[in-house]
């Protein structure tokens, strides 16, 4: 075994989680540029499909073709509530009160799931196939590998579906501008809402992936944190930097951790987090129209 | 029924109470503080003290998000180390308590200018982010660094007084509250100065601050300072009334614990920033006691009790936001606002 | 608390209730010979799965003295909050109780809150504490002369699985994985020192962060290290499973072992395929164990027909253990008091548990060294013993 094969094993584990932060940081910026909200609550609603998946395959006994399905639904309902529920009477006011109120959410959506399902770790049932792969010589995780081939598929689809969709094309619109958007017929309260639902249901699909990989817990939100840095690090409102961040991210958290020790991931992606912040607000690839003086 | 109030000069316009009955009420409310102690038990006067400390950080945060518009995930991180620095000098260097928790402060206060460097690129969210950035960092420090005792965290004796230990809440409440209240106090203060208006200029519009002769760097980095020096004091009085400080004692949730403290009372009001810790402070008490009074009849109440709490406290970040952004302080001026009117407006 | 009668309830709740009003509790009236167990029990929160198997051992083995007259005729009264596992809360809830009632008794829920309250159990003097919290630092009757601890702290779990290791295999290599938390990083500096003294080599040591979900880079670095015997420290599940799982996939022939609160059969089958094979070290027998005569373990069977987790033995040996070191306090026609209580406790010599413990126990400082290797038979879905009862001499 040489040195250069583990290097590979640790980069590939790297891309692996990263992929993962990649969807959700996918999810993180579509509600971003369509509603310009930073939703903290995505690492919930991650945890909220992966329960949802627990609930429908462990509890009701469906195969996992079908609970999968149930999760991605549930989160999209989830945010589709939210969405009307919350996010719209915060209309207008200033986005750190609408932040706020995704915080706040988050805590409520984090109690809800410990009181129906209670606090104890839980794993969800295997549903991934467990023969191990080998790229060459390298060894990967089997849930590793179908966690990053389904992100890939998922982010592939929305950088496509952004550009040659016409919803793609009505959100960027939005996104853009607003009025302008609304004025040429867009239904801009529409977009609205299916960023919102859609963003809920790729991230409740995301947690089904990291939930068969860790477990699900009530505390899994803090996935969201690492998603946090993912996106800022990208640029809020850029779906490129979202997968490129993530993996990046992904594999500067291997490295970290394998050099460095577990304890130091944090600390190395904040750092990176500071730095960015300092030199580049507004990400690698986000618009320059970040507020600053 | 108040039918206005009438001023006659400046000192009066500028004054922190403006009317005889808010005097007599303030009077009453210190006499009901030095008076409670003796009345009340131990838990209640732990409560109280837990009560104060929280009102002392949520001021200070207060003081850079209410009044200066810089929002701060970092309150708690901040409090982490003015009481790392109070229990090291208290078990390393022996010093008197007064001096430790001002060493605590001003150690934070620098902190918390380093931190607040950021504010200069960014601001709104990205700071927010930052500051979370920061407590990470900070967290890290405190978790590794030998003199902190690494993950175990410190232990240190209580408090001295004249040879006399500080260590129960009736002695602590002593030491406790009248720092809090001088705190609170002097944050009231703060906003009849040029220093606290330009705060206020500066979250109003950073802009027109600047147009009128406001050095944005000094304030904003001035805010940061002034608020984590709160912390500091806080996180030191907090040192002392636990005596053991881990850096698991000021995880993030803290942090949000301040901000939404604020939030449900009410940003820019120094009234609100006492009335949201003491709220947010006591909604879990309360939890806990409507679970005891259920158990009999529900027999898991108690293990609904947390995910409960965390709903409640999810709950009220949401809903005073939505419902009553101003907050409790808002609902207190109405509800003052209703007497005065009374009986012409009912 | 769950057989109060409404009567109880209701005056309790209007004298609490005028309590809230007057911002006074009145001292609860109680019968002056009620010896009182007081409980910070984290029913809530992270370490809820764990505090509700407490909360119910404690009760239950209360109920068992109670119905047989009490400790020398004293009734024991058990009065417990929940505190979310949150060191503030546990310290409100001690405070609360504490307030209210004469405590003699106390269960406290983790290490940092055995830490800060420890001056104010010295202050008071009153009390002699146990809890959930096996930290090794504990485990100095110099620093913590009012503490114990209902079975070995977790240097000395660690020490038990040497001893095993170094018998079944001399020189064997090993790896530590632990969370980056005050519990996962308690026994690892000791352990490492012993390990070295019975000639086993220590080739890795894993951190990982706490709520970690992904693990594989960490398995890779299990792999690369090739260890013998891997000793996870410092979870409840997650990630262990995982761990296993890539490990086994990837050929890793190491053997996997935990400590006491990884070691619930419940759990432990919840690891799925991961669990045949695993194995850790456990001080008590299990609820299902029937092969020692252990006529407690039957009480608890004809009480609980079902399974009982090994959080609910903890409990349940805590507050034997408490109660015994009571009656011989009261015995020795001696005071309520916590050094004559500790006192009491270090009296306990080659004591048998009713079977709880599989060898009789003595405590001549703050824990009890003794525990048994146990593995998990995939068949039985069941935590088998695969050694004799180990008991590391002081």
């Amino acid at each position: 075994m040489t040195d250069w094969l583990f290097l590979t094993e640790v980069f590939l584990a790297g891309l692996g989680s990263g992929a993962l932060y990649a969807v959700t940081g996918v999810a993180f910026v579509l509600i971003y540029k369509a509603t310009r909200v930073v939703n903290l609550a995505i690492g919930e609603i991650l945890m909220l499909g992966g329960y949802a998946f627990f609930g429908a395959a462990a509890g009701w006994h469906l195969p996992a073709w079908v609970a999968l399905p149930v999760a991605i639904l549930a989160g999209a309902l989830v945010g589709a509530v939210v969405e009307r529920g919350l996010i719209r009477p915060m209309l207008g006011e200033s986005p750190i009160s609408v932040f706020m109120v995704t915080i706040g959410l988050g805590s409520i959506l984090a109690g809800f799931v410990q009181i129906v399902w209670g606090a104890d770790p839980l794993r969800l049932p295997e549903f991934l196939p467990s023969a191990p792969i080998f790229i060459g010589e390298a060894y990967v995780a089997p849930k590793v590998a179908y966690g990053f081939l389904a992100a890939m598929v998922v982010v592939t689809a929305f950088v496509l579906g952004l550009r040659f969709s016409r919803g793609g094309v009505a959100l960027k619109a939005t996104a853009a501008d607003q009025a302008a958007a609304y004025s040429v017929g867009i239904d801009v309260p529409r977009v609205f809402s299916l960023s919102w639902i859609v963003a809920c249901g790729v991230a409740a699909g995301a947690g089904v992936l990291v939930g068969a990989i860790g477990g699900i817990s009530p505390t899994m939100g803090v996935f969201g944190l690492s998603v946090l840095v993912v996106v800022i690090v990208g640029g809020l409102d850029s779906m490129a930097g979202a997968l490129v961040g993530g993996l990046f991210i992904g594999v500067v958290e291997a490295f970290a951790g394998t050099f460095l020790g577990g304890e130091y991931r944090f600390l190395v992606t904040f750092s990176i987090l500071i730095l960015i912040l300092m030199v580049r607000p507004y990400g690698l690839f986000g618009t320059h129209e970040i507020e600053r003086l | 029924m108040r039918i206005g109030t009438l001023k006659t000069d400046y000192a009066a316009d500028e004054a922190l109470f403006d009317t005889r009955l808010q005097k007599l009420l303030i009077l009453l409310a210190c006499a009901a503080a030095v008076l409670f102690p003796f009345v009340a038990s131990p838990y209640w006067l732990f409560l109280a003290c837990l009560c104060a400390i929280n009102v002392a950080s949520a001021t200070g945060l207060n003081i850079l998000t209410g009044y200066t518009g810089l929002v701060s995930l970092g309150q708690a991180a901040f409090m982490s180390v003015g009481a790392y620095t109070v229990a090291v000098l208290e078990i390393h260097a022996g010093t008197p308590f007064l001096l430790n928790l001002l060493v605590g402060g001003l150690l934070t206060a620098l902190v918390g200018i380093g931190v607040g460097i950021p504010s200069l690129r960014v601001k709104g969210l990205y700071l927010a982010i930052a500051t979370i950035a920061a407590s990470v960092v900070l967290h890290f420090v405190f978790a590794h660094w030998p003199l902190t005792g690494g993950m175990q965290g410190l232990s240190m004796p209580p408090a001295r007084l004249f040879g006399l230990a500080l260590d129960q809440p009736f002695q602590l409440y002593w030491l406790i509250l009248p720092v809090t209240a001088l705190m609170v106090l002097g944050a009231a203060n703060l906003f009849r100065t040029r220093v606290g208006r330009a705060f206020i200029a500066i979250r109003d519009r950073d802009i027109s601050a600047e147009v009128l002769g406001i050095p944005l760097l000094r304030y904003k980095l001035m805010s940061f300072a002034v608020s984590s020096f709160y912390a500091g004091l806080a996180g030191g009085l907090w040192a002392y009334f636990f005596r053991v400080v881990t850096p698991e004692s000021f995880p993030l949730v803290n942090s949000i614990f301040y901000l939404a403290a604020i939030i449900v009372g009410g940003m820019g009001t120094i009234l609100g920033g006492i009335l949201g810790a003491v709220f947010m402070t006591m909604v879990p008490e309360l939890l806990k006691f409507v679970a005891g009074l259920v158990t009999p009849f529900y027999p898991d109440a108690l293990a609904l009790l947390a995910p409960v709490r965390t709903i409640v406290f999810g709950a009220l970040i949401v809903g005073f936001l939505i419902f009553e952004p101003h907050g409790l302080a808002e609902i207190w001026r109405r509800i003052r606002r209703f007497f005065h009117l009374w009986p012409f407006r009912t | 608390m769950r057989d109060w009668t409404r009567r109880h309830v209701l005056s309790a709740g209007a004298a609490m209730g005028a309590g809230l009003a007057l911002g006074i509790r009145p001292l609860a009236a109680q019968g002056a010979d009620e010896i009182v167990l007081g409980g910070s029990i984290p029913l809530t929160g992270v370490f809820a799965f764990a505090g509700i198997g407490i909360h119910a051992g404690i009760q239950d083995y209360l109920k068992i003295v109670n119905d047989a007259g009490g400790v020398e005729g004293r009734k024991v009264k058990y009065v417990a909050e929940d505190t979310g596992y949150k060191v503030d809360a546990s310290v409100a809830a001690f405070n609360k109780i504490t307030s209210q009632e004469k405590v003699s008794l106390y269960y406290g829920d983790s290490t940092g809150f055995s830490k800060t309250i420890n001056p104010e159990l010295e202050r008071r003097g009153s009390i002699l504490m146990a809890g959930a919290s096996f930290a090794s630092e504990l485990n100095d009757p110099k620093k913590y002369p009012l503490q114990f601890m209902a079975g070995p702290d977790y240097s000395e779990m660690f020490g038990i699985l040497l001893r095993y290791i170094a018998n079944e295999k001399a020189g064997a290599k090993l790896a530590f994985v632990y969370s980056d938390t005050e519990f996962g990083r308690d026994p690892i500096g000791p352990s490492e020192a012993l390990a070295k003294t019975l000639g086993l080599e220590v080739v890795e040591k894993i951190v990982t962060p706490p709520g970690s979900v992904d693990v594989s880079t960490e398995v890779l670095k299990l792999r690369r290290a090739r260890p013998d015997f891997t000793i996870f420290h410092g979870y409840v599940l997650a990630p262990i499973p995982e761990f296993i799982t890539q490990a086994k996939q990837m050929g890793l022939a190491s053997r996997f072992m935990g400590t006491f609160w990884s070691m619930d059969n419940s759990t432990v089958e919840r690891m799925g395929e991961a669990a045949d094979g695993f194995m850790g070290v456990m001080p008590y027998r299990y609820y299902y164990d029937t092969e020692g005569e252990s006529p407690m373990l039957e009480k608890i069977r004809q009480m609980r027909p079902e399974y009982q987790s090994t959080a609910y033995l903890q409990g349940f040996v805590t507050a034997l253990l408490m109660c015994e070191a009571a009656k011989r306090t009261l015995a020795a026609g001696k005071e309520l008091t916590g050094a004559n209580l500790k006192a009491g406790l270090n009296s306990i010599k080659d004591f048998d548990t009713g079977g709880l413990f599989g060898v009789p126990i003595s405590i001549p400082g703050n824990s009890v060294p003794v525990g048994r290797i146990y593995a998990f038979d995939g068949k039985a879905k069941q935590m088998k013993p695969a050694s004799d009862w180990i008991r590391l001499e002081a």
